[in-house]
């Protein structure tokens, strides 16, 4: 993988990584933000310019891609690169909360 | 026909903050704001006072469908676009959590923004000025006193002070500002 592209990704911020984790399945952006909201309790939610500057970047960078078009609406999945870039993340994050919570962490 | 008014006011592209607050302010006050004449006219048509918030986006790539259904789908009406900003607003009754308020939910999205006003406008003013204004200040000592050189000398003067404020006031603020997002 590009090492710029996971050095841009690696860590990720909060908006990216619940953006990146909706968009195993296809959905809008709107889709997405809902969907935020509902797993987050309220507590993250993406507003339409963050959404739209965030998906118009991932899209440029390959991490996802148009499915396609619905209402005007633009539907977008994770490619390979995408899922590979989530997995990296995911597993910071799980050495992180593995740490944190005091287990030890075996890779 | 509901009674209209029309106020000329200054917004610079870094008071875009002001700018929203006072379209917000006029339509508490019952004056909707109905149509933006570029650079500096603002028509408003007087109606129910209500609380609007009044959101403004800089974007240089042109308005598109789905750009325009995601903010509708958030709630936002599209007011229009002006010199490159897009105009959202949305009634305040609309507001259930605090980010609704905003168009931006994050500071790295209002940084990108800030960087787009510095790069579409004010590098290229900049580089307008050292390379085209500047270079003329050498030739104004020679001759100034004939006439037609007085009336080239006071338009030099002028747009040579409008370049200065507007490079290093629109500069500094937004410099400020995104300063301030990045802490």
């Amino acid at each position: 993988m590009d090492l710029k592209l996971r050095k841009i990704y690696v860590p990720m911020s909060e908006t990216a990584f619940y953006i990146l984790f909706s968009l195993q399945q296809p959905q809008h952006g709107y889709g997405i933000g809902q969907q935020v909201r509902e797993m987050t309790d309220n507590e993250v939610s993406i507003s339409p310019g963050t959404m739209y500057g965030t998906l118009s970047k991932m899209e440029k960078d390959g991490l996802i891609e148009l499915v396609r078009e619905e209402e005007k609406r633009k539907i977008y999945q994770s490619t390979d690169l995408g899922k590979e870039i989530l997995q990296i993340e995911l597993n910071r994050i799980k050495r992180l909360y593995k740490n944190s919570i005091g287990e030890e962490y075996y890779g | 026909m509901a009674k209209t008014k029309t106020i000329m006011k200054i917004f610079t592209i870094a008071d875009y903050e002001e700018e929203e607050k006072w379209l917000a302010s006029q339509h508490g006050k019952g004056w909707r704001l109905t149509k933006v004449i570029i650079p500096f006219f603002y028509v408003f048509e007087a109606s129910e006072p209500e609380k609007v918030i009044y959101q403004l986006e800089f974007k240089e790539s042109k308005v598109t469908d789905d750009y325009l259904k995601m903010y509708e789908d958030y709630g936002w009406e599209y007011f229009g676009t002006y010199l490159g900003w897009n105009y959202f607003r949305k009634p305040e009754s609309e507001i259930e959590t605090e980010s609704d308020r905003e168009i931006f939910s994050d500071a790295e999205s209002k940084i990108a923004m800030i960087e787009q006003v510095f790069q579409s406008r004010i590098w290229p003013l900049l580089i307008v000025f050292v390379a085209v204004i500047l270079p003329q200040l050498s030739d104004l000592d020679k001759d100034v006193f004939k006439t037609s050189d007085i009336v080239f000398l006071i338009i030099y003067l002028v747009l040579f002070g409008l370049y200065i404020f507007a490079i290093i006031y629109c500069g500094l603020k937004l410099f400020r500002m995104k300063k301030n997002l990045e802490k």
